[in-house]
């Protein structure tokens, strides 16, 4: 959705800046975001700064959102990964780019995905 | 009164989504009791280091381990895991209520310590006994646990549909409704595309290939 929502808008999404943010996404303000997801998930450095600059950047409820859309997806990650929810072979064959932008081909194998033109809608792993 | 913070204020309907939240976990739900689904929340949150609050009762084992991997670990979980909690006793019922459960608690503690609110105490359960409702036109496919036939997430509980229901109300309150999902221009506080690049780095970042 993220590549439908940038057309919508008109916008160009650049997929490296997802994996990397030293790389722009295209995404408006999309750089505060993301160090905001990177210190409150990921732990990479003091919550206070960035907290206050994506409150300046999108204001007090703003901030709440992106709290919550976070949070949000804590949640499905977990559910996704717990069921071992089956990744639809249409999802895997329109993210093959993103898979690639983002170097999550080892991620693909080790839930039994293909990418590209090998067997599709493999279960997820049986490590 | 939970979740009472001036810092939740903008946006209050996620703070009434909370709550709701909180008196589900203290409820008796579908297959665990209110005190058992307490403990699984203690255990899931020990297991991530955040809080050692001490479980109203004790779990079993394989149920302990599964709130703890979930938790803390949930890119490592493999069919084969999951297929040794139900050889420890486990069944699939109660492995699905417990993903939820902990799915939504990790929800809510990050909401939380992301706005800098620390973790909220843990609900005081509830007696009563578990509803055991059976689910209906589920089964074993290519997922780890029974499913109704479909390829979207939205269906990743619907052994225990009360979960499906649970995860339905917060996703609508902290993301976007079901109805929502479809809008690539919808705004509630953040634009769509900076709500997406939120959760593609959250997705990357919990290393989840869904």
């Amino acid at each position: 959705m993220l590549r439908a929502s940038m057309e919508a808008h008109g916008w160009e999404l650049h997929l490296a800046g997802i994996g990397d943010p030293a790389v722009d996404s295209g995404v408006p303000g999309g750089t505060t975001l993301l160090a905001f997801v990177d210190v409150t998930v990921g732990g990479a450095g003091p919550v206070d700064p960035i907290r206050r600059a994506v409150a300046d950047a999108f204001g007090p409820a703003g901030l709440v959102r992106a709290a919550a859309v976070a949070a949000n997806f804590e949640m499905m990650n977990r559910i996704a990964d717990g069921t071992g929810m089956p990744v639809p072979n249409s999802t895997v064959r329109a993210s093959a780019d993103v898979i690639d932008a983002l170097e999550l081909g080892h991620l693909a194998v080790r839930h039994g995905v293909a990418v590209g033109d090998g067997p599709v809608d493999h279960p997820r792993g049986t490590r | 009164m939970p979740f009472d913070h001036p810092q939740l204020e903008p946006v209050p309907d996620i703070a009434d989504a909370l709550r709701r939240e909180w008196r589900r976990l203290a409820a008796p739900g579908t297959w665990w009791t209110g005190p058992e689904r307490v403990a699984i929340a203690a255990e899931a949150r020990k297991a991530r280091r955040a809080t050692d609050d001490p479980p109203p009762v004790a779990l079993p084992l394989p149920a302990r381990e599964a709130a703890r991997v979930i938790a803390g670990e949930s890119h490592a979980t493999s069919r084969t895991w999951v297929g040794s909690l139900m050889d420890a006793g486990l069944d699939h019922e109660r492995y699905v209520e417990l993903v939820g459960v902990v799915a939504r608690l990790a929800a809510v503690d990050r909401l939380t310590t992301a706005l800098g609110l620390g973790h909220e105490p843990l609900p005081d359960p509830e007696d009563g006994e578990p509803s055991r409702t059976p689910a209906e036109g589920t089964r074993i496919g290519r997922a780890w646990v029974p499913m109704p036939p479909g390829r979207s997430i939205v269906v990743a509980l619907d052994h225990v549909p009360a979960e499906t229901e649970a995860m339905t109300d917060l996703h609508g309150a902290l993301y976007l409704t079901l109805d929502q999902m479809g809008d690539p221009l919808i705004r509630r506080e953040l634009g769509r595309p900076q709500m997406e690049l939120i959760a593609s780095r959250v997705s990357l970042l919990n290393q989840c290939f869904y």
